[in-house]
């Protein structure tokens, strides 16, 4: 009778040993979500982000790779608010994966769990490529990595019941470690308080939000539009009437307009990173915000 | 397939407004669906051409072994945009696409143009079919190479390729059918999938049979057309390539008075086409690329033809063709903007053989064109393209005339409301 047990034990670790060993299989749209992912699950998750960190996140080329990838998905993890409007649907059309269509519980969007500022009342394309839902930028705010690591964690608990405790201890220490980063930051970015900037593209509105940042303008003329030489006129104009203490550059637009700005009234430019890999420095999440703060301290 | 106009536009129309007004009686309405209201789009185009022939005579010049049309409206069978010197209507494109449940979704496009209303697409797709499996079914683009499946306002030139327009006519291979796609769970792309077509398409096929004093050849069983795609692709770094085969394979029918224009030819048998085509994309940085793209083309076909003769009446032989040919283009995105292009088009390959004899058709057809476009937004696009067709031919007294044609066409193409992002 024992024996017998024992062969039956040693049967289903058998059957279900494979099942163990295969890990979840999450892929995201940005790297700064892979980022999130692997801080959570550790080593039960395998994590792919589809674009590079180095690209312009509205515009990414819809690689076909990008399909093998999403079709093979356990978890998509997404932006959201429409930033990836521009390439991710027809991806996941060709994908034939309906675990990680749109609804399904394998698709999760991050927006839905924090607020999205600058929602538009009434949206036009004379408003240049604005966003009907918000600023969809949020992932630049360190605060909002909460309840992002958050909304994460609760979705692979329920994807992955058995590593549920390891989530949500990964969590724990996430937001432990973070917490602490935060007072950091919050310290090295209060000299800025109050100062006025200008960005290229509306990429840094909640990181200027939280550290009491005023936006002057953005160099842009409208959102996805390139600055024209009497809006850069305009901006001039509105420079020489205030004291403008910094001017904050993406590292995908091109930078003439700013470095023109900037050589002309004296005023640092700042090329900041807007995601994990967009510059070296910036490896995980923690040293990209790391790495925002520097820049912007350093100037 | 030509429906009257009126009707459709204020169907159209008013189920346009249906959001607006219901979104207007709002929070107080219990039965408000405009949140469900499909994606709708509307795209523009709209050409000024200067071509150094007159429309009629460009309109009698076709390519030999190829063109099908009567001796009126030639060109239109090869090009559905920029016909005429002047202003151009090209088309007023209207779609629609939603999910439909958690079963399908559906995709229509109504290719509305001065002439008329014709469905470019209607069909509905699986969402949730497993193993990496999708049907579709309804009408259709053909997934056959690279350009097929994709609509004209996505190309990146003004006109098709020109293998492509010699094998499926301007509109391309759209057809009524059902397609079965398969994606390899592979880290590399790989997608195979198999297309049952109705067979209608009427360059390189058909189903229609014909009557003739002596013959009676019936109407081919529908479907009448199988297509196969296998597509590929791969990363290297900031190298993204992606290649493809496909083969079309269906009966062949060609009634009199389609063919040669004087109604004296007709055809009954089947033909073959297969492709092979590859792409390079190169990216730069987030807006700077420069795109490598080209297309082999090859058909075969084989079947009985009939010749009328004044004085023995309708001669049947024995028809055998081989045709073949290729486009090869470079396309470069030089800022958000701006875009240049060049394109190289060659059939090389024009062999016909009737009972064996190897008729003459010339075989270098070759036509080349350059194109600057502006990109206000990527809604709007202005596009000067510059064609120099060596590929065209007049029919004088019984031998074929090349008619090299220079053609400057300014496009303008507009879209507004909700449309889709575009695949590779």
């Amino acid at each position: 009778m024992k024996r017998k047990n024992f062969l039956i034990a040693l049967t289903v670790c058998a059957l279900t040993l494979p099942l163990a060993a295969k890990r979840l299989q999450v892929v995201t749209t940005y790297p700064y979500i892979a980022n999130l992912v692997e801080h959570i699950g550790g080593e039960r998750v395998k994590v792919h982000a589809l674009a590079g960190g180095q690209w312009d996140p509205h515009t990414i080329m819809a690689k076909p790779s990008f399909i093998a990838k999403l079709r093979r998905a356990d978890l998509l993890v997404i932006n959201g608010a429409q930033l990836e409007i521009g390439w991710l649907p027809p991806l996941l059309n060709q994908a034939n994966n309906p675990k990680v269509n749109v609804g399904s519980p394998g698709m999760l969007d991050l927006s839905r769990f924090v607020k999205l500022i600058d929602v538009p009342d009434s949206v036009s394309r004379a408003q240049g490529d604005i966003h009907p839902d918000g600023n969809p930028h949020y992932y630049l705010d360190p605060y909002n990595m909460l309840p992002l690591a958050e909304a994460i964690a609760a979705k692979l608990c329920a994807l992955d019941r058995q590593g549920s405790g390891i989530y949500r201890r990964n969590l724990a220490d996430f937001n432990g470690r973070l917490n602490v980063k935060l007072d950091e930051w919050r310290e090295r970015m209060d000299p800025l308080r109050g100062s006025l900037v200008i960005e290229y593209h509306k990429n840094y509105d909640y990181l200027l939000r939280s550290y009491g940042l005023q936006l002057l303008g953005t160099v842009e003329l409208l959102p996805g539009i390139p600055p024209t030489s009497k809006h850069i006129r305009d901006l001039e104009g509105k420079i020489a009437q205030a004291k403008v203490r910094l001017i904050l550059q993406d590292i995908y637009n091109p930078d003439e307009a700013a470095r023109h700005l900037s050589a002309k009234h004296g005023i640092p430019m700042i090329k900041l990173p807007h995601d994990v890999g967009a510059v070296r420095e910036a490896e995980g999440i923690f040293s990209l915000f790391d790495e925002i703060v520097r820049r912007l301290r350093d100037e | 397939m030509k429906l009257k106009i009126i009707p459709v536009i204020l169907l159209l129309a008013a189920l346009a407004m249906t959001p607006r007004l219901s979104g207007q009686e709002g929070g107080g309405n219990p039965f408000a669906q405009a949140k469900f209201v499909p994606d709708i789009s509307l795209i523009l185009d709209t050409s000024f051409v200067i071509r150094d022939l007159d429309d009629e005579w460009f309109n009698m010049l076709w390519l030999p072994g190829f063109s099908r049309a009567g001796a009126a409206g030639r060109a239109a069978e090869l090009d559905e945009s920029n016909l005429e010197k002047g202003f151009n209507l090209n088309y007023a494109e209207l779609s629609l696409a939603s999910v439909v449940d958690p079963y399908f979704d559906l995709f229509a496009v109504f290719h509305l143009s001065q002439e008329g209303f014709d469905i470019e697409e209607a069909y509905f797709s699986t969402r949730r079919l497993p193993a990496g499996l999708q049907l579709r079914g309804g009408k259709f683009l053909s997934q056959f190479g690279r350009i097929n499946g994709q609509h004209a306002h996505y190309w990146d030139f003004a006109s098709a390729p020109l293998v492509q327009s010699a094998f499926f006519g301007g509109g391309g291979l759209g057809e009524l059918g059902a397609r079965l796609s398969w994606v390899a769970p592979l880290d590399v792309f790989l997608q195979l999938a198999l297309e049952v077509l109705q067979g209608d398409n009427g360059m390189s096929f058909g189903r229609k049979g014909f009557e003739l004093p002596d013959v009676s050849v019936a109407d081919v069983q529908a479907p009448g057309l199988l297509v196969a795609t296998a597509k590929s692709s791969f990363d290297a770094g900031n190298l993204t390539v992606l290649a493809g085969l496909s083969a079309a394979a269906g009966s062949s029918r060609h009634a009199p008075g389609l063919d040669d224009g004087d109604g004296t030819t007709a055809f009954a048998g089947s033909a073959a086409v297969f492709g092979a085509d590859l792409t390079l994309k190169y990216l730069f940085d987030s807006t700077r690329y420069l795109s490598l793209q080209a297309e082999v083309m090859s058909r075969s076909s084989r079947g009985d033809r009939y010749d009328f003769d004044a004085v023995d009446g309708w001669l049947l032989r024995r028809q055998r063709g081989r045709q073949g040919g290729m486009y090869a283009q470079a396309v470069t995105r030089l800022n958000k903007r701006l875009r240049l292009g060049a394109r190289l088009d060659l059939i090389w390959q024009n062999d016909v053989r009737l009972a064996g004899a190897r008729q003459d058709l010339p075989g270098n057809l070759a036509r080349y064109a350059a194109m600057g476009e502006w990109n206000p937004t990527e809604f709007s696009r202005l596009r000067l393209q510059y064609t120099y067709d060596r590929s065209r031919h007049a029919q004088v007294y019984g031998l074929w005339q090349r008619e090299p044609v220079h053609e400057l066409a300014l496009q303008v193409n507009i879209t507004i409301g909700a449309h889709g992002a575009h695949a590779f």
